[in-house]
């Protein structure tokens, strides 16, 4: 091959320069590691081409020039959490990492990468990226891990608030930890014993932003009108207004507007619950706004209406309803179990000795852990579930959608990354078959 | 109004109608198991049928509805890619067959997972042809079957074959596991030393086997921590019925907290699952990982899981009525005439 010829870099020293990438459906998040030092936080770039209704197209990070959002259009390279367009995928990267004026440049022939992607990848599609980082883009050394797995590259107990005394000194990885991801397009919960995931246990329920977001869509355009090529202001509003729920039953009969003539006080004056959203209009505003529901009834909103032009919906059950589908898949049809049954479902193929240590220490990362109380019902539920004795605690890093990428990020500097990595010499010497395999076997028991 | 239902209507189009489809005879109804992604060989991948009373056209609608909640866009759209503004700097001029199969795939996620399931469904069938199949490609690319011999549940069947193409195989791939294990080994010996713990002390009960004289910290006893409002879960390590040896998962290492009085009291002693031993745990952290399909959690049985809920189609409340022509749950009368419009635009009087 010709590629074999040309590269350069290698030999025994590694690179020094590690690009660090977890490369999730919705967003990049991207930062390079040089020696000891790593990136504060990774630069998070969309992962889409987009072309908004001017026709003009965006890619990847360009998207931040576009204001108006309106009858936006994406194309995911990524789906399911896999890379599976190879053809936009490649653009994307190009564009952000190897052109002469990519934000982040870095020549491959001396850099490391590492790459996370989601467990339980069809052998395919991972033969096809390892194929593509290395004959085509030509990176050096490269390794390829489940990103749940590096969630325990962290200081987990910090992230818990455990008290310690202070010569304590942290492990990494973690010994312990149940990983739960909530991302774009599934949600997987993951068992890791000292970095290692135990892969007999990983479940995986197919309710993620995107299907959260494509269910508001839908409601809004049922009840209110038709959102449905507006996806990126539907997904701006779930995020601004969505919510679990405590109780979920209270919470509906709340926003109930009651049967024919009946007035309810709830209904009428919102509840707590109902909110209103102004819509962006394109010229004056771009991004919607939430404002407290006016009770004043229709007939106030319609003058103020009337008088500013903007186009108001008023959100009541649709605010908790759609979160609801992540602990109720069955809601929408999808016969799957919520969140805290697949915990338990996962759980069931471990050893019950096991199931202490994992329940006090649920990490929850991913987008959609951001939405209010995620945390608190997750708890609930489990403390419903497990046996009295044991203790639950669930806690979510203060920025989750990065979370994995630190991970990842101290994992490029752990000496486990030695143990894993493949270079691209290694790479032409023994084929692709060769490099999955030592990736899915991971680490090994030892240490 | 009600002509026995008979209505003459001039019109040429047809419209789905509720009541009647064709569907494949195959006993009780199936449940859609492989729901949203694949429903190529759905009718053969069922594990079990159960006794759902949903009806086919119930079924159809569903599986449209979860299709259409996983898209990206609402259209079909296609966005080719912009040309560059600046001219990139990576050589672009020669690809590698592999990327430039790769590149030109128009492949989506669907097709490569039907991909997958064929070549299971093959595997399991005809194992001789499933390592021919593989043997065929001796490039790098080879991706799945050979490629994860240990990795995927499938291949192993093909230690079953007869023919001599398929011994061979099975004999390689036997050989290379056994450099594998061998590696592993390798890797294992020299590395006993152990960061010394710190972390999950607090929390994570240091498990004993069943025994008696288990102690117990009382909750007051302990210094107060608000985060860990479990410390009663703190107890002594045991010496006899910790598993010393464990290396993998070592026993808790620092000292244990003040006793109580009460810590003898058999009312007071919580039952202690058995710790896994270091053999199971290791099996349990090099094994394979599942293959998409596995890793997918489905209902557990009937008996325990609630029955569905379902909601207003029109409100969202709790769906108290049904339509009586099409079924959909509604919760009251405003939404009921509200459905009706819709009912009656969608199927007709």
């Amino acid at each position: 091959m010709a590629g074999s010829r040309k590269s350069r870099a290698a030999g025994p020293p590694p690179p020094s320069v590690t690009l660090v990438l977890d490369n999730g459906a919705d967003t990049i998040k991207a930062g390079f590691v040089t020696g000891d030092k790593a990136d504060d936080r990774p630069r998070i770039i969309p992962n889409c081409l987009a072309r908004d209704r001017h026709k003009k197209a965006y890619v990847g990070s360009e998207l931040e020039k576009c204001r108006d959002f309106g009858e936006m259009a994406f194309r995911r390279p990524v789906e399911k959490g896999f890379i599976v367009n190879w053809e936009a995928q490649r653009e994307i990267w190009d564009r952000e990492f190897f052109d002469d004026k990519a934000p982040q440049r870095c020549d491959p022939s001396e850099t490391r990468l590492i790459l996370a992607e989601q467990p339980n990848a069809l052998p395919a599609l991972q033969t096809h990226c390892d194929q593509m980082v290395f004959e085509e883009f030509g990176f050096a050394s490269y390794y390829r891990g489940i990103g749940p797995a590096f969630n325990a590259y962290q200081d987990i107990q910090a992230i818990f608030h455990t008290p310690r005394t202070p010569d304590t000194s942290t492990d990494i990885p973690a010994e312990i930890l149940l990983l739960i991801d909530s991302g774009y397009s599934h949600t997987t919960v993951t068992p890791i014993v000292h970095g290692r995931p135990l892969h007999q246990a990983i479940r995986r329920v197919d309710v993620g932003g995107k299907l959260m977001t494509n269910y508001l869509t839908r409601l809004l355009s049922v009840r209110h009108f038709d959102m449905r090529n507006e996806t990126y202001i539907a997904n701006e509003m779930k995020e601004a207004v969505c919510y679990v729920s405590m109780d979920f039953n209270r919470d509906l009969e709340k926003t109930w507007k009651g049967t024919r003539g009946e007035r309810r006080e709830d209904y009428l004056s919102g509840g707590g619950i109902a909110k209103d959203y102004v819509l962006p209009d394109s010229h004056t505003i771009f991004h919607g706004v939430v404002r407290e529901y006016d009770p004043g009834g229709a007939s106030s909103r319609a003058r103020r209406a009337a008088a500013s032009t903007e186009d108001v919906l008023t959100l009541r059950n649709e605010r908790f309803v759609v979160p609801e589908l992540l602990f109720n898949p069955s809601d929408i049809g999808l016969r799957q179990p919520g969140l805290a049954d697949l915990v338990m479902q996962s759980l069931s193929v471990l050893p019950i000795g096991l199931w202490p240590g994992l329940l006090a220490n649920i990490v929850v990362v991913g987008g959609n852990v951001r939405l209010d109380n995620f945390i608190q019902r997750l708890q609930m539920e489990l403390l419903k579930r497990v046996p009295d004795e044991c203790v639950v605690r669930v806690a979510r890093p203060e920025d989750p959608v990065i979370s994995t990428w630190l991970g990842a990020a101290n994992f490029a500097r752990h000496e486990h990354v030695e143990r894993l990595a493949v270079t691209k010499q290694e790479y032409e010497e023994f084929g692709a078959g060769w490099v999955a395999r030592k990736f899915s076997a991971g680490l090994g028991v030892d240490s | 109004m009600n002509n026995f239902g008979v209505i003459e209507i001039a019109s040429t189009t047809t419209k789905t109608t509720p009541g009647w489809a064709y569907v494949p005879d195959t006993g009780p109804t199936l449940p859609a198991v492989a729901q949203p992604s694949n429903r190529k060989r759905a009718a053969r991948n069922q594990p079990a049928l159960s006794l759902s009373d949903l009806s086919a056209r119930e079924e159809t609608r569903l599986r449209k509805e979860l299709e259409a909640l996983d898209r990206d866009n609402h259209r079909d759209v296609n966005i080719p890619i912009p040309p560059r503004p600046g001219g990139g700097s990576r050589a672009q001029n020669k690809h590698t067959p592999n990327v430039r199969k790769i590149l030109q795939s128009q492949k989506t996620f669907a097709n490569h997972l039907d991909d997958y399931i064929a070549m299971l469904a093959l595997a399991e069938s005809n194992p001789v042809a499933a390592a021919a199949m593989n043997a065929a490609q001796p490039k790098p690319s080879t991706p799945t079957a050979s490629a994860s011999k240990s990795a995927s549940p499938a291949p192993s069947a093909s230690a079953a074959g007869a023919s001599k193409r398929s011994a061979a195989a099975a004999k390689r791939a036997a050989a290379k596991e056994k450099q594998e294990q061998e590696k592993k080994k390798a890797r294992q010996t020299p590395k006993l030393e152990r960061e010394p713990e710190a972390e999950p002390q607090q929390q994570q009960p240091p498990p004993h086997q069943q025994d008696d004289d288990v102690e117990m910290a009382d909750t007051a006893a302990t210094p107060v921590q608000p985060a860990a409002a479990s410390s009663n879960q703190e107890q002594e390590p045991n010496p006899q019925t910790y598993p010393r040896e464990s290396q993998i998962l070592p026993p808790y290492a620092k000292p244990p907290p003040r006793p109580h009085p009460g810590d003898d009291d058999p009312l007071l002693v919580s039952a202690i699952p058995p710790f896994p031993s270091d053999d199971e745990l290791r099996a349990l952290m090099t094994a394979p990982p599942l293959s998409y399909l596995e890793a997918r959690a489905t209902w557990a049985e009937e008996e325990s899981r609630y029955p569905v809920r379902v909601f207003c189609a029109v409100c969202g409340y709790w769906g108290r009525v049904k339509c009586m022509k099409c079924g959909t749950r509604v919760c009251a009368l405003d939404c009921l005439e509200t459905h009706r419009e819709e009912c009656l635009t969608r199927y007709g009087l």
